[in-house]
C-alpha cells in the first residue's frame, strides 16, 4: 500500500490582485509538518486551499486521494483548527464541537460523547456549556482544537495553534500532536517563530511572499540554529520574582522586566532548558499567562537557513 | 453518502439552525412585522367592546330616522325624532351655522349634519360591522402583509443566509462541516422557508382570530361553518406561498449582489406596479400568484382611481394549481442557480 500524501501541484492563489500563494509545489508525507513563515507569507491561505475554504486560480490538490472540492467525503478524514476566532451567535463550547459531528450523521448521544472525549482532552469540560462569545483568547484556541480532533481525523490542520499558550498547556498540546503523528496520521500546524515548532516537528516549510522558499528535515540545522540566542516575551502577575527564578539559570543571558511588572523579556541559549525551566516555575504555583518567542531578526534567520540549504 | 443520507443531512442541519433562528435578537423586527396586523385588529375590537358597554339606553326608531331627508329643518327633526344623544354646533370659517347630532336605533349611530339649519348629510354606521371588518381584513392583508410585511420579512431572513455568516466571519464554520455544499444551502433555505412560514401564517392566523374576536359569536359560527375555515386556510395558503416565493428570490439575490438592497428595491417597485402590465408580465410576480389565493376581494368601486383598481384585481388570476406549480418551479430554479454560486463561494473575510 502506498503512504498516504497530501499533493499541491503548481497551486497559485491570488485575492484580486493579491498574490496569495504561487505555484506551489508540495508533497506532505504523514507525520508533523510545520508551514513557517512571516505574517502575510500566505500560510493561513495554504491552509484554507487545503480544506477547500478557498479553491485555487490554478493547479491541483489532493488530500490522501480526495479534492478539497469534495467537504462531504474530506472533512470526514479532516480537522481545521482555523486562525478566525468567532463561532456562530450563542453556541456553546459544547455545541461548537458537537455540531460538525451531528452534521456527519452521528446520532445526538454519539456525537455528545466524542465532542466530550475531545473537551475532555483538551481540558475544557468547564466550560463547556457556556458561550464560545464569552471565551478568552486562550480557550477559544482549545475550543477550536478540541473541534478539530473530535471526528479522530487523519489530516489534523492547524493554524498557529500555540500562539498564546501558556507553557503548560502548550506541553499537553504538544503531546497530543505527537500522539496523533506517531498513528500515522498528518499533523500541519503554522507559526510565524520558527522557534515555537521546530523541536516538534518532522518537517519544516519556509514560506515567504507566497513561495516556498525551503523544505526538508529540520534535524540538520537544527543544531545551528541552536546558537543563535532566542527570545521570548512572557506574560505574569508576579514578573519580578519570575524574572529572578530565570536569572539563576545559566542558559539565560538577559532578563528585562516590562515597566508594568507584568512581563519581562528573556533572552536564552538553550530554548530546551528554558522551557523545562519555565514549565517547573508555573508548576511552582506561578500564574503565567503567556509565552510568545519574539525573535528580533526573524529575516537574519530566514536568510541563514535559505542559504543553508541551497 | 447517498441521496437519502443527503435529505436527512439537510434535515439535521435545517433543525441546528432553526434552534438558533428562535433566538435571534436581530429578527425581533420581523416578529413585529408579522403581528401588526393581530395588534390593530385587537386594538380595534377592544375599542368597539368599549363602545358596546356605553351604548345609550334612548334609542329611536331607525324606521323614523329612515324617514328624515336630506334638506330638512332642524326644529322639525328634533319634533320627529327627539332631542339627539350627542349635539354640536360650531361656526365655520365662511360665517355659516354647522350643527351634528348623532342619534342610535340600537344597532347603528346616526349621522346628521346641518348647514344653516337645513340638513346637508346623513349617515350610519352599525355598531359592530362584520362584513366590514372582513373587508379590512382582506385590505390589510393584500396591502401590507404580502406586499410590505412578508417582502421586507424574507428580505430580511433569506438575503443574509451567507452575506451575515460572512459579515460574523462564522460561515466557515458550517463550510468546514462534512457536508456538501448543496445540502448546507437547502438546510439553510429549509430552516430559514420553516421560520418565515411559522412566523407570517401564526401572524395571519392571530390577525383574523383578532378581527374574528370581538363580534357575535352567532354570527362568527355561521360565517365559520359556512366560508370562514376556508378563507383562513386561503390567507395562510397566500402567505405561505409569498414567504417561500420572496424566500426564494431574496436568497439568490443575497448571493448575487454585493448589496442586495438595492435590486431588491427593483422588485418592490416591479411586484407592486404589476397589475398594471401586460397579462404575460404580470405572471411574472410573486404577488400574482399569491393574491390570486385571497380569499375575500378587497372591494373596488368607482372613487377609486383606476390605477388603484388595476393594481388590485388582476386581469387573469391564476388557477391554485397554477400558483402552486409556479411556485415549485420557482424554487427549484432559484436552488439550482444558488447552489452553482454557494459551490464556488470562498471564505473571503479579509475584503469585508
Ligand atoms: N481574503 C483576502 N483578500 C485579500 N488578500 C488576502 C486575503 N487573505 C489573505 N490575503 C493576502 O494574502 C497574503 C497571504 O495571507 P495569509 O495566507 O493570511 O498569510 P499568513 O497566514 O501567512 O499570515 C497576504 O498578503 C494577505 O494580505
Ligand atoms: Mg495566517
Amino acid at each position: 500500500m502506498t503512504v498516504p500524501e497530501i499533493l499541491f501541484h503548481d497551486v497559485s492563489k491570488f485575492y484580486g490582485e493579491v498574490l496569495g500563494v504561487n505555484k506551489v509545489e508540495l508533497r506532505i508525507l504523514p507525520g508533523i509538518t510545520s508551514l513557517v513563515g512571516p505574517n502575510g507569507s500566505g500560510k493561513t491561505t495554504l491552509m484554507n486551499l487545503l480544506t477547500g475554504l478557498i479553491h485555487p486560480d490554478r493547479g491541483t490538490i489532493m488530500v490522501r486521494g480526495l479534492s478539497p472540492r469534495d467537504p462531504e467525503r474530506l472533512m470526514r478524514i479532516t480537522g481545521y483548527a482555523t486562525q478566525y476566532d468567532t463561532a456562530p451567535r450563542g453556541t456553546t463550547g459544547f455545541d461548537f464541537v458537537s455540531t460538525g459531528l451531528i452534521v456527519a450523521g452521528n446520532t445526538k448521544k454519539q456525537a455528545a460523547d466524542l465532542a466530550w472525549k475531545a473537551l475532555e482532552h483538551i481540558g475544557m469540560t468547564e466550560a463547556a456549556h457556556r458561550k464560545v462569545a464569552s471565551y478568552s483568547k486562550g480557550m477559544r484556541q482549545r475550543v477550536r482544537l478540541a473541534q478539530a480532533i473530535a471526528g479522530d481525523p487523519d489530516v489534523l490542520v492547524l493554524d498557529e495553534p500555540l500562539n498564546g499558550l501558556d507553557p503548560l498547556i502548550r506541553a499537553e498540546t504538544v503531546a497530543l500532536f505527537q500522539d496523533f503523528a506517531a498513528q500515522g496520521r498528518h499533523v500541519i500546524l503554522s507559526s510565524h517563530v520558527l522557534q515555537e515548532v521546530d523541536i516538534i516537528s518532522d518537517r519544516v516549510i519556509f514560506i515567504s511572499n507566497g513561495m516556498i522558499v525551503a523544505e526538508g528535515e529540520i534535524r540538520g540545522v537544527r543544531e545551528e540554529i541552536h546558537e543563535h540566542p532566542s527570545q521570548y516575551m512572557i506574560r505574569c502577575r508576579d514578573a519580578s520574582r519570575v524574572a529572578s527564578l530565570l536569572f539563576g539559570q545559566d542558559h539565560i543571558t538577559e532578563v528585562k522586566l516590562h515597566d508594568d511588572r507584568l512581563g519581562l523579556l528573556v533572552m536564552t541559549r538553550d530554548r530546551v532548558a528554558f522551557s523545562r525551566a519555565l514549565t517547573g516555575i508555573a508548576l511552582d504555583g506561578h500564574t503565567i499567562e503567556s509565552v510568545m518567542a519574539v525573535d528580533a531578526n526573524v529575516d537574519a534567520l530566514y536568510k541563514y537557513l535559505i542559504g543553508g540549504s541551497e | 453518502m447517498n441521496a437519502v443520507f443527503r435529505i436527512r443531512q439537510t434535515w439535521i442541519i435545517a433543525r441546528l439552525l432553526l434552534r438558533r433562528v428562535f433566538l435571534f435578537r436581530r429578527s425581533s423586527w420581523v416578529y413585529l412585522l408579522a403581528m401588526f396586523p393581530a395588534v390593530v385588529f385587537l386594538a380595534h375590537g377592544i375599542q368597539m367592546k368599549i363602545q358596546n358597554q356605553w351604548t345609550p339606553s334612548r334609542v329611536t326608531p331607525s324606521a323614523l330616522l329612515e324617514s328624515i331627508r336630506e334638506g330638512a329643518r332642524e326644529d322639525e327633526v328634533i319634533e320627529k325624532a327627539g332631542i339627539p344623544i350627542k349635539d354640536r354646533s360650531f361656526q365655520s370659517k365662511q360665517k355659516k351655522q354647522l350643527r351634528n347630532m348623532e342619534y342610535f336605533d340600537g344597532e347603528r349611530w346616526w349621522f346628521l349634519s346641518f348647514r344653516d339649519g337645513i340638513l346637508q348629510y346623513k349617515h350610519n354606521q352599525k355598531l359592530v360591522d362584520f362584513t366590514k371588518d372582513r373587508l379590512a381584513f382582506a385590505g390589510m392583508f393584500q396591502f401590507y402583509y404580502l406586499r410590505l410585511a412578508i417582502f421586507f420579512g424574507c428580505l430580511g431572513i433569506f438575503a443574509n443566509l451567507f452575506r451575515g455568516e460572512m459579515l460574523d466571519k462564522t460561515l466557515h464554520f458550517w463550510f468546514l462541516a462534512p457536508a456538501r455544499r448543496e445540502v448546507l444551502l437547502a438546510g439553510k433555505y429549509l430552516a430559514s422557508v420553516i421560520a418565515a412560514l411559522l412566523v407570517f401564517t401564526v401572524g395571519a392566523v392571530l390577525g383574523f382570530a383578532m378581527m374574528l374576536w370581538p363580534h357575535h359569536a352567532a354570527q362568527v359560527t355561521a360565517y365559520w361553518q359556512d366560508q370562514g375555515l376556508s378563507h383562513l386556510f386561503s390567507y395562510i395558503s397566500a402567505a405561505a406561498l409569498g414567504c417561500m416565493g420572496y424566500g426564494s428570490i431574496f436568497l439568490a439575490f443575497g448571493l448575487l449582489f454585493r448589496n442586495p438592497i438595492f435590486p431588491s428595491i427593483v422588485i418592490l417597485f416591479w411586484e407592486n406596479i404589476n397589475g398594471v402590465l401586460p397579462t404575460w408580465l404580470q405572471k411574472l410576480s410573486v404577488l400574482h400568484y399569491a393574491q390570486s389565493l385571497c380569499p375575500v376581494p378587497v372591494p373596488t368601486n368607482d372613487s377609486m382611481p383606476v390605477l388603484i383598481r388595476l393594481l388590485i384585481s388582476p386581469a387573469d388570476p391564476p388557477s391554485t394549481f397554477t400558483a402552486i406549480f409556479g411556485f415549485i418551479i420557482l424554487t427549484a430554479l432559484v436552488l439550482w442557480v444558488t447552489s452553482r454560486i454557494v459551490r464556488r463561494l470562498e471564505i473571503n473575510y479579509n475584503t469585508e
